[in-house]
């Protein structure tokens, strides 16, 4: 699904090419370790199994190049619809469990997020750049773990985009905000989930109709993927007690790293809040986001490592560097303004009946149709 | 060692994994691993504010 990763070349099984692909698997397969020590030390079976999912879920992404950007892409370009209603099978999945938590018995709330301008401006902006860079924040590292030269270029620019917009984000609450907004919030568990099942479901139905008019298949790999990637998320929301995110990750590590290079991050609005206040403070083994996106490296990795893709990847021409460069930076901004990418607001947003999901969505789309008239400009395709 | 972009691309996993591992030692650590939502006026795990409550 997505085109972030290079075809299968030939050269990856010569006896360089598997002495690379042992080395390298040896190396992810230690610093994995190493970090799963650490995290077991302080943070116990929690942490390591969060560890674990994250690792899980890049292995999984990677295996069924589950993607975002190419699929929107196509279905913005050629019409080819299917994968949308793949990806709302998948909210759909994750909602059975993320709006009833409390009837399921778990100790876990869903991402309710504000609809607010900055969440437009936000989304708007992401959908350019997933279609700039290729890929989304999963998309990016996960093909980042599986040695993507593009992503390797996007996830520094990802991370400084993100820093940045946290800078931006308090005053770009103040041109107008809504709140959050959960749809049907004054109705119970049941009425409501039911409710926006009703939506998500008709949004995903739609989809898969209007491609079967169009003469198009749903492949099985498709539908097991999102199958797999639900029941992770799941696994993710109870233990975590909250949706899978991945950019507040790379806030924190872009925080962290201007910290170390004499930037006074905690001065900023954004970083005396409480909840980023305590993540800047702590390890960034101590942060969900952060923790599974090491994982989702390392998952990627390993599995890139013994599958031979680190073997065939090819490095970018210069203008698709900079249109990766340009790609994270907006990504980061972006997800920043509107509340995260395509897994924190898109997935986690709609599948915890927040409204401010379906908005990400569809400035999201029109940002990327935007994006996609840019593309030939940096030697991309449409 | 010759500086191919496969060993360019492991030189920053190194990188990365040693910066990582020097914020743990020098950070305090927490017992259990967490996220902004946790400490009640984050709507969200990314950190968003309910705005409609207090921002600070």
């Amino acid at each position: 699904m997505s085109e972030t990763l290079s075809p299968p070349a030939s050269p990856a099984h010569t006896s360089a090419g598997r002495a690379f692909e042992a080395s390298s698997f040896i190396f992810f397969a230690l610093i994995a370790l190493s970090l799963a020590g650490l995290v077991w030390l302080d943070t116990g079976w929690r942490g390591i199994v969060l560890f674990g999912l994250g690792g899980i879920l890049g292995a999984v992404f990677l295996s069924f190049q589950y993607g975002f950007a190419s699929v929107w892409r196509r279905a913005l370009v050629g019409g080819e619809v299917m994968g949308l209603a793949a990806h709302f099978l998948l909210i759909g999945l994750c909602a059975i469990v993320f709006i009833p938590a409390s009837l399921w018995g778990l100790n876990a709330v869903g991402t309710v997020a504000p609809v607010s301008v900055s969440l437009f401006i936000g989304a708007f902006m992401f959908g350019i750049g997933m279609q700039l860079a290729n890929g989304c924040g999963s998309g990016v590292l996960f093909s980042f773990g599986g040695g993507s030269g593009r992503m390797v270029i996007a996830l520094p620019f990802f991370i400084l985009g993100s820093l940045l917009g946290s800078f931006l984000l308090p005053t770009a609450l103040e041109w107008g905000s809504a709140g959050p907004i959960a749809i049907a919030g004054s109705l119970a568990e049941l009425p409501k989930t039911a409710l926006n099942l009703a939506l998500i479901g008709g949004a995903g139905i739609g989809f898969y109709l209007l491609g079967r008019r169009r003469r198009q298949h749903l492949p099985a790999a498709l539908i097991i993927a999102s199958i797999v990637i639900a029941v992770l998320c799941w696994a993710v929301f109870a233990l975590s007690g909250h949706p899978w995110g991945v950019t507040f990750g790379f806030t924190l590590w872009g925080a962290k790293i201007a910290q170390d290079l004499g930037v006074p991050v905690e001065s900023f609005t954004f970083w005396q809040w409480s909840g980023p206040a305590r993540s800047l403070q702590h390890s960034l083994l101590s942060d969900t986001s952060s923790l599974m996106n090491i994982g989702m490296v390392l998952g990627a990795g390993i599995l890139a490592s013994i599958s031979g893709h680190l073997t065939r990847q090819n490095w970018p021409s210069g203008r698709q560097l900079v249109a990766a460069v340009l790609g994270g930076l907006l990504m980061g901004i972006g997800a920043r303004l509107s509340f995260g990418c395509n897994i924190g607001a898109f997935l986690g947003g709609i599948a915890s009946g927040s409204l401010h999901g379906w908005v990400w969505f569809v400035l999201a789309m029109a940002g990327s149709f935007a994006g996609i008239q840019l593309r030939p400009k940096f030697g991309l395709s449409k | 060692m010759t500086l191919t972009p496969k060993n360019i691309y492991m030189i920053i996993v190194l990188a990365g994994t040693i910066l990582l591992i020097g914020d743990h030692l020098t950070s305090p650590a927490l017992t259990a691993v967490g996220s902004p939502s946790e400490l009640g006026n984050a709507c969200a795990p990314c950190g968003a504010p309910c705005i409609d409550t207090d921002t600070k």
